[in-house]
């Protein structure tokens, strides 16, 4: 810029003298200067700023026109080199520069032109925000939020940040188990399933409409556990997941979960002991299932689980466990519309009619 | 141009200290509080301007919470510009920052929280692990229990604020919060029995036992991770544990050691491990409160009285 009025007067040798002078102008300028200048619009936004003009302002617009005046009065904002500026310079080579900047001296003292808004950022007033938003189609009100969910999110709902779900299962399962391994047979039956989940759910993916938030996705820690024909009684923790497709109430979702399982008791006798509920101990297997549910109350679910086999040497034969599982289908939802717990009960009871190979 | 925060530290400055008739030296002006055009030297024909304080240019030089107390503990959470519909939280006493089901604003919750004083702890648990026995009493086994536990933690830093009620600070403090927790739990276990399989000169001599109840009592220690609802925290549980050993039918007493990480304090999860004689259990397990674990497991219950378990 500097370099741009040197070249426009054709006066100065190098820019280091040109510096020099302008910082001996800037240092000797309160002594001349008027005591307070303060910014005032005038109604003729072209007009030229006197003695105050910035040195960059008349640099940018002259360039090529040498000592034009700025038609549209974009000048700088009030600044240090404002007020400086219009100290005499004392070398001899600054009445020529100040002369081209500033073709129109000082009309009256003491009153700094400040040129007017032009369009653009920043964005200050009402009309900037109303050009922006009509440029980005973005509305001016924001929607209203949604009316919030019941029960303090012990059902799940999208404008819950947290939720603590009570969830139970109920649905068939296809049953089966490792048998006799030297001839290849496996052991399967029909039976049914009851699960008791305990459901932390935690905001993992939320998102904003206006001024409410919704969660899109959860991710939480659950536990609890599961029942199954003769008394066989799981174990299991592990996560849940669900992922919101809408907003509302009723809103569609997947729920995906998936943990460890491990077998707690069944209902076991033999010729010595009498049949009843005993503790069995089992490896640590997993279960998954996918399910797709209607706002926080039921969702019908399609899963499988895998119990490990114990079958190390050193460990005695009485003592083994063979593999087995289920793949099962089933409603899940929240026990305290009632449903979900009437339909886990009564797979629970189911149980009894299966028989077991 | 003295740009107006300058001039407005110079008039601080000069002003900094004023000595009193009484001989004390105040601070007169500590932060600039006006606006900034009244910190701006004023014009000399604006003499119709009423300087508010004489001899300092007419400059009003006042923090704005000079008045009021202030300190950079523990303030409450600053506004957010959005929100769910739905607060996981009701509505306090002052702030909306109480806990739920809890009284008087967090001083006793029935629900571990992140603003709670004092909180009852009740749940129940499953866990899997490992059960494993000295080397000269066989293999380890699967392990695995269900349970429930009891007790209380309390922050003592929060109590403790709570009454330096001298020069208005006790609303301040009540709605404080502090990182640390400690407190007493016991707990009782069912978990599966134990095999002992040991070599003898007339061979392999095997036992097994069909349960193993379990008794602790330890001393938990808490570290909240923020200050959210539901927020997380740390747990970290040291006592004992009475417990039969392996197939003797002895019970003795070893030592319970837990780490747990926790969601406010409805669920957790935790690895925990059972040193005994001989007999070492580890477990990692999840539990939840009570209050959610209860109407489950009066289902299960009823449910297996249904299907013929029990």
């Amino acid at each position: 810029m500097i370099v741009a009025i040197s070249s426009s007067l054709g006066s100065l040798s190098s820019l280091s003298s040109l510096s020099s002078l302008v910082m001996a102008a800037a240092l000797l300028a309160p002594e001349g200067a008027p005591p307070v200048q303060r910014p005032v619009t005038t109604p003729e936004a072209g007009t030229p700023a006197p003695d105050a003009t910035p040195t960059e302002a008349p640099a940018e617009e002259s360039s090529d026109a040498s000592g034009e005046v700025p038609g549209d009065g974009a000048a700088e904002p009030t600044s240090t080199e404002a007020t400086a500026e219009p100290a005499p310079a004392p070398a001899e080579v600054a009445p020529e520069a100040e002369a081209a900047a500033e073709p129109e001296p000082a009309a009256e003292e003491g009153v700094l032109h400040v040129a007017t808004e032009r369009p653009g950022p920043p964005y200050y007033t009402e009309e900037d925000l109303a050009e922006l938003r009509a440029r980005h189609e973005v509305a001016v009100e924001s929607p209203p939020p949604r009316e919030p969910a019941r029960w303090r999110c012990l059902i799940a709902d999208p404008t819950c940040r947290h939720s603590v779900e009570l969830q139970a299962l109920g649905g068939y399962a296809l049953r089966a188990r490792q048998g006799d391994v030297s001839q290849n047979i496996t052991d399967r039956w029909h039976s049914a399933r009851a699960q008791y989940d305990l459901w932390v759910s935690l905001p993992a993916l939320v998102e904003t409409e206006g001024k409410s938030r919704y969660t899109r996705m959860s991710l939480g820690p659950k536990g609890g556990v599961i029942f199954s024909d003769g008394g066989d009684l799981w174990g299991n923790l592990g996560i849940a997941a669900r992922y919101w497709l809408g907003r509302g109430r009723w809103a569609p979702n997947i729920e995906v979960t998936s943990a460890l399982s491990f077998k707690l008791g069944s209902r076991v006798g033999n010729d010595v002991q009498e049949e009843r509920f005993r503790m069995q101990r089992g490896p640590v297997g997993f279960q998954a299932d996918v399910g797709f549910g209607l706002g926080g109350f039921g969702a019908i679910v399609l899963g499988g689980q895998y119990d490990s086999p114990l079958a190390r040497e050193d460990v005695p034969e009485e003592y083994r466990v063979v593999s087995s599982g289920m793949f099962y289908v089933g409603f899940r939802g929240n026990i305290l519309w009632g449903g979900p717990a009437a339909a886990a009960v009564a797979a629970h009871a189911g149980t009894r009619g299966a028989q077991r190979p | 141009m003295i740009s107006p925060l300058l001039a407005s530290l110079l008039l601080a400055a000069t002003q900094a200290h004023v000595a009193t008739p009484d001989g004390e030296d105040v601070a007169a002006a500590p932060l600039e509080a006006a606006p900034l055009d009244a910190a701006e030297p004023a014009p000399p024909d604006a003499g119709e301007a009423e300087p508010a304080s004489p001899g300092d240019g007419g400059v009003v030089a006042k923090a704005a919470d000079e008045d009021e107390e202030y300190g950079p503990f523990f303030e409450p959470d600053p506004p957010s510009d959005t929100s769910f519909a739905t607060q996981p939280r009701k509505k306090g006493e002052r702030d909306g920052k109480a806990p739920v089901l809890s009284v008087r604003n967090g001083a006793l919750c029935f629900v571990d929280g992140s603003h709670c004083k004092v909180s009852l702890l009740a749940d129940a648990t499953v866990a899997a692990g490992l059960r494993a026995p000295a080397s000269n009493k066989g293999p380890d086994m699967p392990y695995a229990h269900f349970g429930f536990r009891g007790g209380f933690v309390l922050r003592p830093l929060m109590l403790a604020r709570r009454t330096s009620s001298d020069e208005g600070r006790t609303r301040r403090f009540t709605d404080g919060w502090h990182p640390w927790g400690v407190g007493v739990v016991g707990s009782w276990t069912l978990g599966t029995g134990a095999v002992v399989v040991e070599a003898t000169d007339d061979g392999l001599d095997k036992a097994d036992t069909e349960r193993t109840p379990a008794v602790r009592v330890g001393l938990v220690n808490q570290l909240w991770l923020s200050q959210r609802p539901h927020a997380m925290h740390l747990d970290f549980t040291l006592g004992g544990v009475r417990s039969p050993v392996l197939t003797s039918g002895v019970p003795l007493i070893g030592t319970h050691a837990e780490v747990a990480f926790g969601w406010g304090g409805w669920g957790a999860v935790y690895a925990a491990g059972d040193f005994l004689d001989q007999d070492t259990r580890v477990s990692f397990g999840f539990r939840g409160h009570a209050i959610a674990a209860g109407p489950l497991v009066a289902l299960a219950i009823l449910g297996a009285a249904l299907g013929g378990a029990l």
